[in-house]
């Protein structure tokens, strides 16, 4: 509650912040110029202008401090001074010599207290009446030629989708609702006849993998098949509310999206720190699906949490964590200009939003306008100034290469924990390693400051060389420490976005660089070519960002909707209505069947935004019940099946197939995890000392046997029984995965760990605990991996294995005994292994 | 027609077989022109026009190796040793003596003695500069072009546009790639597909690295070796697998992917065996082990991993990448240089012997670079900082014209003032060589036309035979 209340306030506070935004500001008080005059410019004048005055020996850097202009400009490490933020202006950051390789002035360090005074300076707007004697540089200068009238009117997508007259089929039987109609419409054009139904079992293990990502139990699957030969319509309706019922649902949808908003428990790039607290947007994100809250809410909370209204702590706390969305991408921390860290930040998430919720790549707009969508370099300003007003919480430990760490949300209310307490014992311990790193810090420090004096400059940078070491370790174990309480509780720390206590327009970054800001500013706001009529101005006193939720999720916008249709339609059918699932714009692909696509996008809205009724009308259809089966004329008429004359055969994802073989085996944990080992392990830089090494042999240790959506997700550290199977690149927005064949998955299903660890337990569960022997434990071991019993051939196949393989080992000097084990364990292997197994037809 | 069905083929029939194109459901013209549209993404490809070079070496020095002390002969540094020179600190000339070489009179330095033999042989682009002076941007941008955003890396685009000659290995391999510095992202594919992602052998060890010159790494293939079963055990289960995949193809009579599956359970039995006839150097006669330098511990670490390049090269693997880190030498410049440098001379100059023996240097491109070189000035009195502005990247084999410098740093080698080289007209110029034009070499994703270069590079015309 305080929280929403400090965040108004600040907001308020701070309306009047637009003169001190980037460019420039003449309104100075004579106090805060005679505070230049007696605290800063003495000091610049005698430090400083040496090497950065145009009257100086030299311009070192391309940096000139003698104008106000020319340290904002800056020189070749970028602009030198933020007025309103001393923390981001490299000339604050060089003077505290917390970066080792920008220490200014490079002889010795400033005094404590003019330090002080420099960051009052410049966080009170850095009044400064120098001016340059002449405009050295012209002043940026943008314009832009795109006609966003008439871009609007020439795409398909920016039209607001409408109902159409359902259309009459010639066949009449056939359609069991709405969508069937459309398709079936279509193929007719195209003279193409759908395929006949599947038969009961092909359609339960596909329902099965696409609602829940796991295989039907050899009695859900008889009980199914009875059911269906009674009344398939009744059967189907039946399977599909329970499998949506189930909190499996959540698991398997709340990982499409996971995909879309590229989650991951580490900021990947150079530096890969963890997110210990990022579980918690994960946990989130399942829940949402589960609780089948509608769409537009989710959207809402995701890029606005932190702005809604709330009735209890627990409900703040959910929405808060929602907004971990815009805080878990990809990060270069050891960026040494915080101002450019900024805008990629900012970059990242103007990508990643408008991806995933608009299929539409406005941040191609940075450095130009968009080559190809009529958005121009100012809508992507109007919105970077959005986020420019808002504060993301990634935390992440500060270290001498990693000053752009932030601090986190403490959420309020009963949360759940990433762990259980930590023993008093170990958080001595740590409070201990915490205070003998600062003071081994204070005496480094003080030993470089006596070596400096007695001018032994070898002394002194071997020691700053510790000093530094010092100060990363003290970073580490100070974020680890931080995130307890002091009587070893787990705080409930979250990453989450806040509006900022300074909110900003941005200026036009004239190529995207950062030194080269148009004196203009974009006044905040979105994308002018998807247009809603129900746009509310953006308050002087908000960042934007709940109005850009609302401009999004309004339903007059005509992307969200269709956008999010068209995402699920390609998780359950394995190609979009539109195949290009990320990108709507006029590069993309245009829907091959518009008007479904319209119908579904209205209906969706209509539905209320339920993800649940959504996908129980599409899968309740008839053009989902199809068969996958191969026809010769119908190929040669439409090769790629644009018009659905069959089901997809399809290969299950790289978190099914994980799942799916841990479930035949028995091992499947079907618990959530508290939290993540990502949280337990801490903070830290992945690969080196202190942190995760190898996720892999974690899992393999551990005995890791959570559904794989709990497994952490750390950039550029994923496991093989993910990572081979083509897992969602975690730094890039993916809707739509690869399907690749490659021999290191051959290599994985042969020879890993997992398989033969899981092909053996799979086997002690037929003889041992099923206590199945000959014929009967092979029926049951075909029908637990694919749904049905084997055929013939296959049985007669299995039987030729055993022989085979028992002969050929006792050759090779096993006894009978070892033979028969090895035998079993293998063929439960190639059963995992075997192609069946992980296609869907 | 099941009768047809090469139902347990010997591995030299599965081999036959998959060499004609899917052999197993001769079905139909239909099922023919599907599977060509599908088949395998990594079959060899025509390049955009004749190429010089068949294969890529690449030497990879990660942390900034100095090119005043290596590569970049400057005269006019050692004569102004201890100056101040243009505002910055004092100048450091090289420790060591740089000597003409070979017919051409190339300049290298004595901290390599060995690789000096093959002056003739080296072309030394000395007007190399990149964007940044800071390691992991400047790291990520020399594989992938870019450090901003998440790219395809050099070695997957290579991949990408000109598929791999032996279907007993991956096309791009990655020899003990470094964790940091962008990790994985260094030999990733990006949103290119996944198959074009360089196979990782063996890892940098921590510890080594920052030991320097170090052990030599073991290098390895994950799961290339079941725990359990004998190869014969093996080919009997495989045989089973492969029966009900081939069950499976007949019940869905069309589909490509199976076929995919079938082929690379075989790819990968064989792969078990090649790769460790590959990583196996027991029959490497001693001479050339010795010319390696396996035999001293100093040169061991890399030895090791220039004659698995090299067995890599023989073997038809298109993109061969090789490390050496710790080049970071912010001090202690005259020790560690000369360890460094020592760990790399003989080995290098090894490959390029054993290489030109086996007439495989025309056609194998060898690059050799770091992610920016080192300024003329010192630091910590006997040290260099990173410089980003001037630095020094060599190729040899492959169609480069040998004995040659091209460009020039200033007067101190503090940046490339003559025919600058930036990172994307390395880029272009190493695809060219390849046969690849990279401004053709594109790929959509996100409804844009990729390139390795964006919208920058040019060919280095000059260097090319």
């Amino acid at each position: 509650m305080n929280r929403f209340f400090a965040v108004l306030l600040a907001a308020t506070v701070s309306a009047n912040a637009q003169e001190m935004s980037m460019t420039q500001s003449d309104e100075f008080s004579e106090e805060q110029l005679n505070f230049f005059e007696s605290k800063i410019r003495p000091v610049l004048v005698k430090n400083c202008y040496k090497c950065h005055a145009k009257e100086g020996d030299k311009i070192k850097g391309g940096l000139l401090l003698d104008t106000r202009d020319g340290s904002i400009r800056g020189g070749d490490s970028g602009s030198a001074l933020t007025p309103g933020n001393a923390e981001e202006s490299l000339i604050y950051i060089a003077m505290t010599y917390e970066d080792s390789s920008l220490e200014m002035p490079p002889k010795t360090k400033l005094p404590n207290h003019v330090l002080a005074d420099f960051k009052k300076w410049i966080d009170m707007g850095a009044p400064d009446p120098r001016r340059s004697a002449d405009a050295d540089k012209p002043a940026e200068k943008y314009s832009s030629t795109i006609d966003i009238e008439k871009g609007r009117k020439e795409h398909w997508a920016y039209q607001v989708p409408t109902k159409h007259e359902v259309p009459q089929t010639k066949k009449a039987d056939w359609a069991k609702n709405e969508i069937d109609q459309f398709v079936l419409a279509s193929l007719e054009k195209n003279e193409l006849a759908p395929n006949s139904d599947t038969d009961a079992r092909t359609f339960l293990r596909r329902v099965y993998y696409d609602l829940i990502g796991l295989p039907p139990s050899i009695a859900a699957t008889e009980a199914f098949v009875k059911a269906w030969d009674l009344d398939p319509d009744k059967a189907t309706a039946n399977a599909v509310d329970e499998l949506l019922a189930s909190e499996r649902f959540g698991e398997r949808w709340g990982r499409h999206w996971l995909d879309v908003a590229r989650y991951a428990e580490s900021s990947g790039r150079e530096s890969n720190a963890t997110f210990p607290h990022a579980w918690r947007y994960r946990d989130y994100v399942i829940d949402a699906f589960n609780d089948d809250k509608p769409f537009d809410q989710f959207v809402v909370e995701q890029v606005a949490g932190d702005l809604l209204q709330f009735e209890t702590d627990e409900q703040q706390a959910e929405q808060l964590v929602a907004t971990g969305f815009l805080t878990i991408g990809t990060k270069g921390l050891n960026e040494r200009n915080p101002r450019q860290f900024r805008f990629d930040m900012i970059d990242e998430q103007i990508d990643t939003a408008t991806k995933a919720v608009l299929a539409t790549t406005v941040a191609c707009a940075r450095c130009h306008d968009h080559k190809f969508d009529p958005i121009p370099m100012s809508d992507y300003y109007a919105m970077a100034g959005i986020f420019l007003s808002s504060h993301t919480h990634f935390g992440s430990p500060r270290t001498a290469q990693n000053r752009n760490s932030t601090s986190l949300i403490e959420l309020p209310g009963n949360v759940p924990r990433a762990g259980e307490k930590l023993p008093l014992g170990e958080l001595v311990d740590l409070q201990a390693r915490n205070d003998m790193i600062a003071k081994q810090l204070r005496e480094t420090e003080e030993k470089v400051r006596e070596a400096r004096a007695s001018g032994d400059t070898d002394a002194a940078q071997r020691l700053r060389l510790q000093s530094l070491n010092n100060i990363n370790q003290s970073g580490i174990v100070k974020s680890n420490l931080e995130a307890f309480d002091n009587d070893g509780n787990r705080k409930p720390l979250a990453m989450a976005m806040q509006d900022g206590d300074t909110l900003y327009d941005s200026p036009i970054l004239v190529r995207g660089e950062i030194e080269n800001a148009t004196k203009e500013t974009v006044p905040r706001g979105f994308v002018q070519v998807i247009q809603t009529n129900d746009e509310r101005p953006i308050p002087e006193t908000q960042s934007g960002r709940l109005q850009m939720a609302r401009w999004m999720t309004s339903p007059e916008n005509p992307m969200t909707s269709r956008v999010f249709v068209n995402r699920t339609w390609h998780w359950l059918f394995g190609q979009g209505l539109v195949t290009s699932v990320d990108n709507f714009g006029t590069t993309g692909e245009k829907p091959t069947h518009p008007e479904l696509l319209d119908q579904l996008a209205v209906r969706f809205i209509e539905m209320e935004w339920s993800v649940k009724s959504l996908i129980k009308e599409i899968v309740t259809s008839r053009t989902y019940r199809m068969n996958s089966d191969y026809d010769e004329a119908k190929f040669l008429t439409d090769p790629d099946n644009k018009q659905l004359w069959r089901t997809n055969k399809r290969r299950i994802d790289a978190e099914s197939f994980r799942d799916a073989t841990l479930a035949v085996s028995g091992q499947i944990d079907l618990e959530r995890p508290q939290g993540s080992i990502v949280a337990a392990q801490g903070n830290g830089f992945v690969g080196r000392a202190g942190a995760i090494s190898s996720v892999e042999d974690y899992l393999t240790n551990s005995n890791f046997s959570n559904r794989s959506v709990y497994v952490p997700v750390i950039r550029d550290m994923l496991p093989d029984s993910l990572q081979l199977f083509d897992f969602a690149d975690p730094s890039l927005v993916l809707g739509a995965r690869e399907t690749t064949t490659v021999p290191s998955q051959a290599l994985f299903l042969m020879n890993s760990n997992f398989l033969q660890t899981n092909a053996e337990a799979m086997s002690n569960l037929l003889t041992n605990e099923l206590n199945l022997r000959g014929g009967k434990l092979g029926y049951t071991a075909f029908h637990l991996c694919y749904s049905r019993p084997p055929t013939e051939e296959e049985g007669r196949k299995t039987k030729a294995y055993f022989e085979r393989f028992i002969s050929t080992a006792k050759e090779s000097g096993l006894n009978e005994a070892e033979a028969t084990k090895l035998a079993l364990h293998t063929f439960c292997q190639s059963l995992m292994s075997s192609a069946e197994f992980r296609y869907v037809n | 027609m099941n009768s047809d069905l090469p139902f347990l083929p010997s591995r030299r029939t599965a081999l036959q077989a998959t060499a004609s194109g899917f052999g197993y459901m001769a079905f139909s013209a239909l099922s023919t022109m599907q599977a060509e549209q599908q088949k395998s993404p990594l079959t060899a490809k025509a390049p955009h026009f004749t190429p010089k070079a068949k294969r890529v070496i690449f030497l990879c020095m990660q942390g900034g190796p100095s090119h005043v002390d290596t590569f970049d002969y400057k005269p006019q540094l050692t004569a102004d040793t201890g100056k101040n020179a243009k505002g910055f600190a004092k100048l450091l000339g090289s420790p060591w003596e740089f000597k003409q070489h070979g017919e051409s009179g190339l300049p290298i330095s004595s901290l390599f003695p060995n690789l000096a033999e093959h002056a003739d042989d080296l072309c030394l682009i000395n007007s190399m500069h990149t964007d940044l002076p800071n390691h992991p941007q400047a790291f990520v941008q020399m594989h992938t072009g870019n450090f901003q955003f998440v790219r395809p890396s050099l070695g997957a685009w290579t991949l990408y546009g000109l598929g791999t000659e032996n279907d007993s290995l991956p096309g791009f391999i990655n020899l003990a790639p470094p964790n940091g510095n962008g990790g994985a992202q260094n030999y990733g594919s990006a949103f290119l597909p996944a198959v074009y992602q360089g196979t990782p052998v063996g890892q940098a060890q921590r510890g080594a690295l920052l030991r320097g010159g170090g052990a030599a790494p073991t290098p390895t293939i994950s799961n290339i070796k079941n725990s359990k079963l004998s190869p014969e055990l093996q080919r009997v289960q495989l045989d089973y697998i492969k029966s009900l995949n081939i069950e499976k193809l007949k019940r869905d009579r069309v589909h490509p992917e199976i076929e995919g599956v079938i082929e690379s359970f075989e790819l990968a039995f064989r792969m078990q065996d090649e790769v460790p006839t590959v990583l196996d150097f027991n029959s490497e006669p001693e001479n050339i082990r010795e010319m390696y330098g396996l035999n001293d511990r100093a040169t061991q670490g890399f030895g090791t991993q220039c004659l698995t390049a090299r067995r890599m090269a023989e073997a038809g693997v298109r993109f061969i990448e090789v490390n050496q880190g710790n080049w970071d030498h912010h001090r202690n410049l005259s020790n560690a240089m000369e360890q460094n440098c020592g760990a790399i001379d003989k080995p290098i100059a090894g490959l390029l012997a054993d290489l030109k023996q086996r007439d495989m240097l025309k056609d194998t491109l060898i690059v050799w670079s770091g992610e920016f070189g080192r300024t003329p000035h010192g630091q910590n009195g006997n040290g260099r900082d990173h410089n980003n502005k001037g630095y020094t990247s060599w190729m040899a084999g492959g169609g480069v014209n040998g004995g040659q410098r091209y460009g020039s740093t200033d007067e101190y080698g503090y940046q490339a003032i003559e025919n600058k080289v930036h990172t994307h007209d390395w880029h272009a110029t190493i695809l060219h060589l390849m046969g690849l034009d990279h401004t053709k070499l594109t790929y959509n994703y996100a409804g844009r036309d990729f390139r390795l270069t964006d919208v920058h590079g040019h060919v280095l015309k000059d260097i090319i035979s």
